[in-house]
This record gives structure tokens, sequence and C-alpha cells, in this order.
């Protein structure tokens, strides 16, 4: 498993696509979610701090193309929060979507509870950056990958508010190239959130106060080139921009 | 000199004939309930598609149906993309194709149906400029409401390009309107998301933006388009701006449930194949 995590965790650190775990090891889910965690332990290691949960194969096309009947998730580190500035030279092939996210006020005991610990909601938009060769890989090679989290961007905070048919638009330079609805998450990304408490409870970790847990993708995710401006707007929540290099 | 006027009117009576021809066939599936082949080849260009259309339009008038509107087809990039066109299409909108809200819809009253979730705009006044602006569709519109349309095609599995489907009404079949008004003061259009659910499962999401950048975009192109071919958008007219999102095939039996952010809900209901007996 470490070794394994090392190959990913490397992949990430030098920017250089690696091919699949599952073409040299056999893995199964409970196996590639131990990769995943040791992968995040090497980044505690380094000084990174949790604060947050990503779900992901939120989309029922998604859900069918990969061949799974559940979502998937991934932990967020304080280092993966970008500002308004994002870098994509260290990166290998940087995708961005537009998201929905919710700020846990309080610990999140069981998955009946999740929606009552929403402190706030937003806008936002997930990095994503596969460490895996031409973005391809399967369900256990994603899952291990930490569910190609590389970033993220918030939005200001709102009160919490019925958030299941929020539109969204992505914008890269001012012209718009992606758009839907929240509703696309699971048809509500509070579901999402729960799902996310249930697969949490399920490893043994709490949702903590002051995390953040992103739902999961309204739209298919888009290629992030260097040198644009990008904006997610999601209505009544006003919009998070970032601009890389 | 003589003999090239001779050519261009018997050019111009093939042209006329071929027109008639294909009017004949899509009204024959639209009565008949029998899907016909594709029309394109009596057709060719776009401007002949639509004269193939007016033709159905008078027919129909003088079958006595009254027509309320137009409805905008062609508003997403991707279906754009898959018919190679780059530009969105209209046809007619008659009172006997509104369905009201969650009232079943007759099998067989829409061949090959699909269903789409839009906006509908209700004008109160006159659209008769040459060129529209954006403020002038905003000052014409009474109101807003959420729509499903369902539209189907007279020609066989939908094989369909731009000139079959422009000159088959552009696709319309019937339509259900949401029933409260909303001003367009009080809803953002642009960011407006849309869900369908058939069964409490999403199948089909979108926004507003979706439909040429704005549903009032699409609107202004139409009420230029109509001013241009002398027959503009009058008062009263209901306008279906097109679809926010992925269109969605449909089964008899099928409950859907449209929701538009700001404007609120609106359903279609199919009827089942078979009615049932009861004893």
């Amino acid at each position: 498993m470490n070794r394994l995590a090392e190959i990913l965790d490397e992949a990430a650190l030098t920017g250089r696509a690696v091919p699949r775990l599952t073409d040299r090891a056999a893995l199964d889910v409970p196996a590639a979610y131990e990769v995943q965690r040791a992968v995040i332990e090497r980044r505690r290691e380094r000084g990174e701090t949790l604060i947050g949960v990503k779900m992901g194969f939120t989309s029922r096309a998604k859900m069918v193309q990969m061949g799974v009947d559940d979502v998937i998730w991934g932990l967020l580190t304080d280092a993966m929060l970008v500002e308004s500035h994002l870098d994509t030279s260290g990166l290998i092939h940087p995708r961005v979507e537009p998201e929905i996210a919710f700020l846990l006020d309080r610990p999140v005991r069981n998955p009946a509870d999740a929606a009552a610990a929403v402190g706030a909601v937003a806008v936002g938009y997930e990095v994503l950056d596969s460490r895996y060769e031409n973005f391809s890989f399967t369900l256990e090679d994603v899952i291990a990958d930490n569910a190609s989290a590389c970033g993220f961007g918030l939005g200001p905070w709102h009160s919490p508010r019925d958030v299941g048919n929020i539109g969204l638009l992505l914008e890269v330079d001012g012209r718009p190239v992606a758009s839907g609805s929240s509703a696309a998450i699971l048809g509500d990304p509070v579901r999402s959130l729960t799902a996310a408490a249930r697969l949490a409870h399920a490893a043994g970790i709490e949702l903590q106060p002051g995390w953040v847990v992103l739902a999961g993708a309204a739209t298919a995710a888009v290629p992030l080139p260097a040198g644009a401006h990008v904006r997610v707007s999601g209505a009544g929540l006003g919009h998070v921009e970032v601009t890389t290099r | 000199m003589r003999s090239s006027v001779t050519v261009s009117s018997s050019v111009t009576e093939e042209r006329e004939t071929a027109r008639r021809a294909a009017a004949a066939r899509l009204l024959e599936a639209h009565a008949s309930g029998r899907p016909c082949e594709p029309v394109r080849d009596l057709v060719g260009d776009v401007e002949s598609a639509y004269a193939v259309q007016s033709l159905l339009t008078e027919r129909w008038l003088a079958e006595g149906r009254r027509p309320v509107g137009r409805k905008i087809g062609l508003t997403s990039r991707a279906v754009q993309r898959q018919l190679g066109v780059d530009s969105p299409d209209f046809g007619v909108l008659f009172a006997d194709m509104a369905v009201p809200d969650g009232e079943e819809i007759p099998a067989g009253a829409v061949l090959q149906p699909r269903a789409e979730a839009e906006v509908a705009l209700v004008l109160e006044r006159d659209l008769t400029h040459e060129r529209h602006t954006v403020a002038d569709v905003i000052r014409a519109t009474a109101f807003a409401l959420p729509a499903i349309e369902v539209v189907g095609s007279r020609v066989r599995d939908w094989d369909i390009t731009l000139a079959d489907t422009v000159a088959d009404n552009a696709s319309a079949g019937v339509y259900v309107l949401g029933t409260r008004p909303v001003a367009l003061g009080d809803v953002d259009l642009r960011l407006a998301g849309m869900v369908v659910e058939r069964r409490g499962e999403q199948v089909s999401t979108g926004v507003g933006a979706a439909c040429l950048g704005h549903p009032l975009h699409a609107a202004v192109w139409l009420a230029d388009t109509l001013a241009r071919l002398g027959s503009p958008l009058r008062a009263g007219d209901t306008v279906l701006t097109g679809a926010l999102g992925p269109v969605v095939p449909v089964a008899p039996g099928d409950v859907l449930e449209a929701r538009i952010d700001g404007l609120g809900d609106v359903r279609a209901a199919f009827a089942p194949e078979e009615t049932e007996e009861r004893a």
C-alpha cells in the first residue's frame, strides 16, 4: 500500500503522470481507499491539515460511464485550497468543474445528521488532476488517487438554503464553456452530503466542524489552461474566480 | 433571353411542385399518425423549408386551427453542432397543442414524442420592428411561465436535417404551460437551474444560459426573424424559447415534472399505451 501511495504522491509532486496502479497490482475498493489514506498520510507528514471531503461520480452519466452505482469520496487538505491564483505549471492535465460546497458548523455524528450540520453554502470549483496517464483509470485507480483531487476554490459563504436546482455557469476568459443545474448532483447536492457522511462514518472518520464538503460537479469537467481567467457563478450565490499562470 | 426565362420558370414550377409534395407527405404523416420518409430531397435549402412549413400552416389555418404563438428550436450549441447549423429555427404553435398542467396527453397525440423543459414568454405588445433589442422584448413580455414542450417528428426515426425539421413545423408537438406567471424582473433566467424528473429520478438538467446564452436572446432572434418575414410576433402570443437541457425520450405512462428555479414547476403526463378496462 505504501509503495502504491508513494507512486501517486511522487506523480503529484513531480507533475509526471504514471501508468494505472491496477495495471501492476490487484486492487479492490477497500484496498484502494487504503492507498488513498496512505497518500493523505504522506501529505500530513509534510504538514498539511485535513479540511474537508470531496465527492465524485455524483452524476448519473458518470456512474454509467464508470459502471458503478455509488459515489466515491476523497479528502481535502489546506494545501489544496486555491485563493485567487493557481500555478498550473506543476500540474499534469488539470481540469476544472463547478461545484456546490457546504461548510459544516458542527460534527456529523451520523448520516441522518448531515443536513442539519450545514452552517453555510457556497458556489465553488474543483480542479481535478488525475495522476494517471491520459486521465484514464478504473474505479479502484481513481479512488486510490484521492478521486483526482488537486485544488478547489470557494465563493462567498451564504446562509443555508435550498441548493437543489441552482444554475451554475463556468466561464473561461469571459466566455461560457459549461453550464448546468446543481440538480445534476444526485438530484440534490444535499444527497451527496448525506452520502459523504455515510462513507465517512463507515470509514471511522467524523466530519468535523469547519470542514468543507464539495458535493460534486454540475457539468462535465473542462480543461484548465494556463494564463486563463476562470469564473464560476451560481444563481443567488455570487461567484468565485481564479487566474491561472 | 426568351429561352432562359422559360427555363427559370420551369425551375420555379418544379420547385413549387416539390414543396407541395413535401407538405403533402408531412400532412399525411400528421393525419395518419404514421411517420413518413424525410423530405430533404424535395425541400432543398432552408428558405424553401420555411416555404413548406408555410404550406402546412396554411392548411391548418384553413382547418380552423387557431395560431397562438411560436416555438424556437435548435437553441443549444450541442444540437446545432449535431445538425451542422449555427442558427435556431422556429415553428407555429396552435391552441389545440396546449395541454393543461398535469392533464393526460393522449397516446398518439405526438409522433415519436420527446420532452424538453423551456421558458415560455407571453407577450402584451407587438414586436414589429426590423431589429429588436433585449429591452424591446422585456417591455413586450407580460410574464414568463415554466413549460414542457413535447416535440415530435413526422419524419421516421427522427432522421432529420435542418431542412426536414424546419419543413416539419420545427418538430412541434404539444406543450404544457405552468400556471403561475412570473415577471421578468423577479427571475434570473440566465442562471435559472432546470431539472426534469420522472418518478423522482432526474432525467435532464440544465440552466437558462444553455438556450443561446439567455432565453431572451432567443426571443430577440425570433422577433427579428418573424418581422423580416412579414408575420411579426403579436400581443397575446406565447413564445417557447427553447430547451434548457437535453431532450428526454418519452414512454407511454410517463409523468415528467420540470422545475425551473424562480419560475416554478409543470407536469407532462402521458397516457398509458393501452387504456385499461375497468370491470
